[in-house]
């Protein structure tokens, strides 16, 4: 089929599943953003216990393949009563990989500040939650826009996992499986989506591009 | 009369370890209110560190440290509350890089003093006429001089309204033509009365302006006389060997 059939035939279809792969990629990079932070206040805190629990949470979700960790949710979580839909499946998955990457892009922000800073500010009587609520975050945020962009665009595409459940509606990934069984799509149906996920991640770019010239810290 | 109601800081028996190393050896030290006391001594004796185990920025292994006749807590939210007693300034200016020079100097006023935002900022704005650089305001710290950073420093630490500030060497970072705006704004304070420990290697501000001079050099005070007797006359061998080095003939 050519594209233009497909797009005829399976046009509403594709216009879902983008849909669908946006929703995953807005839900899954909020709450991946701030679960990020919160993970990254606690390896910074002088709380060690905090500490630790901050660092195996890195260590365990940043090491973990997502078809592995989808596994997991969709075949293991119910030994425990634990039924989620497909869609939270997939959601649980997409927001707790890219929450590991997200915190340590964020460490590296963190290093850029200088670290007279935290003196001056122990210096003028601030309190730890003070100095992270008005210089750690609002600087390392603003120091890794870039990395952060790339964390959205690698978490949109990490949520073509859902092309491995029977999610309904699916996602870019999952239709081009879906008009491949109904129909000889072949290639095409792939390239489809595949422009679709770059115009996408082109947008995202063009986004983060612009608030990181807009918050960027002259130093 | 209690003379000891005047004594702001007090160092008992101050000792510290960096490992091995013994980086201050048994300080005492008082600073009573209004005075200016002047830390001199080459690089690597120590007096940094003294200046920064003030206000616990280091630790210390051993002594005490009384701020207006209350021991210095190690850590939480007491030790938080009497760092605002005490003003500090940097070497290398350390200002917020992301907020502008007019947030800077609210910053600590509004977050730990719980002041309106309003008098914060016009107060700030006293502040930062006082030390001229009040048509900078609106900028950030990088598009300031050196010198203009400082004095910016200066005027964040008296938004505290501190019982006395620190002088961290707060001209060596700053190019030569710079090191007299700075040290004016030090002398006006001095003259206002304000109580001032001040590391530094201009000799000049400690002829003219301290009140009492002390001689450091590895970890230890060797001497502590008035400035007219210590340049004119000091007493140790190697006093006399580090005013010979520093001194302009």
């Amino acid at each position: 089929m050519s594209a233009e059939e497909l797009l005829n035939q399976y046009g509403n279809e594709y216009v879902q599943a983008l849909f669908t792969t946006w929703k995953l990629t807005a839900i899954s990079f909020s709450a991946a953003f701030v679960i990020g932070i919160i993970v990254t206040v606690m390896r910074v805190s002088p709380i060690k216990p905090l500490n630790a629990a901050g660092e195996f949470y890195i260590q365990v979700f940043r090491n973990i393949s997502g078809t592995a960790l989808l596994m997991l949710v969709v075949y293991a979580l119910p030994y425990i009563n634990v039924v989620l839909s497909y869609f939270s499946c997939v959601l649980v998955v997409t927001i707790l990989i890219p929450s590991a990457f997200c915190s340590e892009y964020i460490m590296s922000g963190m290093n850029t500040i200088g670290r007279g800073q935290f003196e001056a500010a122990r210096a003028l009587g601030l309190t730890f939650m003070q100095i992270i609520y008005r210089i750690v975050l609002p600087q390392s945020l603003r120091a890794s826009v870039l990395p952060l962009t790339n964390l959205a665009v690698s978490t949109m595409l990490t949520t073509a996992l859902a092309s491995q459940v029977p999610m309904k509606p699916t996602d870019l990934t999952g239709i081009v499986s879906y008009i491949n069984t109904h129909a000889v799509g072949g290639v095409t149906a792939f390239v489809i989506s595949a422009m679709m996920y770059l115009a996408t991640a082109l947008f995202i770019g063009w986004v983060g591009n612009r608030i990181d010239q807009k918050v960027r810290i002259l130093r | 009369m209690d003379h000891k109601a005047d004594v702001i800081i007090e160092l008992k028996q101050v000792n510290k370890f960096f490992g091995e190393h013994h980086v201050l050896k048994d300080i005492n030290l008082s600073v009573k209110k209004g005075e200016v006391v002047v830390i001199i001594g080459p690089s690597g004796s120590g007096k940094s560190t003294l200046c920064r185990t003030i206000n616990r920025l280091e630790t210390i292994d051993g002594g005490e440290i009384l701020i207006d006749g209350e021991e210095m807590p190690s850590e939480g939210k007491k030790l938080a509350e009497m760092r605002a007693k005490v003003g500090m300034v940097f070497q290398s200016f350390n200002l917020l890089a992301h907020r502008t020079i007019l947030d800077n100097v609210t910053l600590a006023p509004i977050d730990v003093l719980h002041k309106p935002k309003k008098e914060a900022q016009a107060e700030a704005m006293q502040l930062l006429k006082r030390v001229g650089v009040d048509s900078q305001a609106a900028k950030v710290p990088a598009q300031l001089s050196g010198g203009q950073q400082q004095r910016v420093a200066i005027a964040r630490a008296l938004a505290m309204h501190p019982e006395v500030i620190l002088f961290d060497e707060p001209t060596s970072a700053l190019d030569p033509e710079m090191i007299n705006e700075v040290l004016d704004v030090m002398t006006s304070l001095a003259k206002d009365g304000m109580t001032m420990l001040v590391v530094t290697h201009e000799m000049n501000f400690a002829r003219r302006v301290a009140n009492r001079v002390i001689f450091m050099e590895d970890g230890a005070i060797l001497e502590e006389n008035t400035p007219e007797a210590f340049f004119a006359n000091p007493k140790t061998e190697r006093a006399k060997a580090f005013l010979e080095t520093v001194t302009v003939h």
